[in-house]
């Protein structure tokens, strides 16, 4: 049952994931390192950093992300990515399924907490 | 000159490399150039850099296995198996040629090349030590007993000394000639992708 319970939870961490990514670039763009260190941070999204790198890769492929090298003030040049219409259009769509299933599972499971 | 946190990062791409046999190549490359940055850039921020804080910096970056294992689910690329292919790849090219003389070798070499369980590098010594796999050798040993002579060999550019007056050498040689098929398979066998971790995040 934890086994479980684990899988699930690494499940729903893996599918929205992305969305958090879109999410961090909806203002700004940011290179790979600093996203990175964004979304691990947060404590219970990323437990191996590395593998968002083949997450970007993937959302640069479908065309959510873009790319572009800017030099960088203390190294070699980085690799921005930020956000492209079609991603930002994925993100709010998210936004609002999110929010409906996130106030229906509320509604159930913090029932004994809540009011 | 290598330092020993330069190795310990170098250790830790080639393995990444590795892992990601059967991800396409472009995006293999992307990933490893990527990860290389993102170690790049930690290391800039250290304050002081140690051994210790290079392996923190590489544990918080996770197991290769596992990024390969997340890279493999996000392009929808099959999770290696050990599969038929590969071991068959392994037996033509040790043992072909004897079955089926030179054909069978190349049998061998066609299916290690169409595998994607190994990386180039690796495809290029099985193919290159030793040519012909046991066959090689064999044969080389069946004309030397027999003949005295030997020009005109299979596998190219061997040159055996017209007399019989250094065995020594030629007998080091032979067991060389032997040898080498053998440790290129185990390598091959050590080396050969399959199985898999569960992606996690």
């Amino acid at each position: 049952m934890v086994a479980q319970q684990d899988a699930l939870l690494a499940q729903m961490r893996r599918g929205t994931l992305q969305y958090c990514v879109l999410s961090l670039l909806e203002n700004e763009e940011r290179y790979g390192f600093d996203l990175v260190r964004g979304l691990a941070e947060m404590d219970g999204m990323v437990t191996s950093e590395g593998t968002i790198y083949p997450l970007l890769s993937r959302l640069r492929r479908d065309g959510l992300v873009e790319t572009t090298w800017q030099e960088s003030p203390t190294g070699p040049p980085r690799r921005y990515y930020r956000l492209t219409t079609a991603g930002q259009a994925a993100l709010e769509g998210f936004r609002l399924e999110w929010r409906r299933f996130r106030d229906a599972v509320d509604h159930f499971v913090e029932r004994t907490a809540g009011s | 000159m290598k330092s020993t946190a330069d190795k310990l990062v170098d250790d830790y791409l080639n393995r990444l490399n590795r892992e990601l046999a059967g991800v396409p190549r472009a995006r293999r490359n992307e990933l490893v150039q990527e990860i290389s940055d993102h170690i790049a850039e930690a290391r800039a921020g250290l304050e002081q850099e140690s051994d210790a804080e290079i392996r923190t910096l590489l544990d918080r970056l996770g197991d290769p296995a596992e990024i390969a294992a997340e890279a493999r689910a996000r392009f929808g690329v099959q999770p290696r198996q050990r599969n038929w292919h590969d071991v068959a790849a392994l037996i033509f090219l040790l043992v072909g040629g004897l079955i089926l003389p030179v054909i069978g070798w190349f049998i061998g070499v066609v299916l290690l090349w169409t595998s994607s369980a190994w990386t180039t590098g690796e495809k290029l010594i099985g193919t290159l030590v030793v040519p012909g796999g046991l066959a090689l050798p064999l044969f080389l040993g069946v004309i030397a007993v027999s003949g005295g002579s030997c020009s005109g060999e299979v596998g190219g550019g061997l040159e055996c000394s017209p007399d019989t007056s250094t065995p020594f050498l030629a007998v080091s040689f032979a067991i060389a000639l032997f040898l080498a098929p053998l440790l290129t398979v185990a390598f091959l066998a050590h080396r050969m992708r399959r199985g898999d971790v569960a992606p996690a995040v």
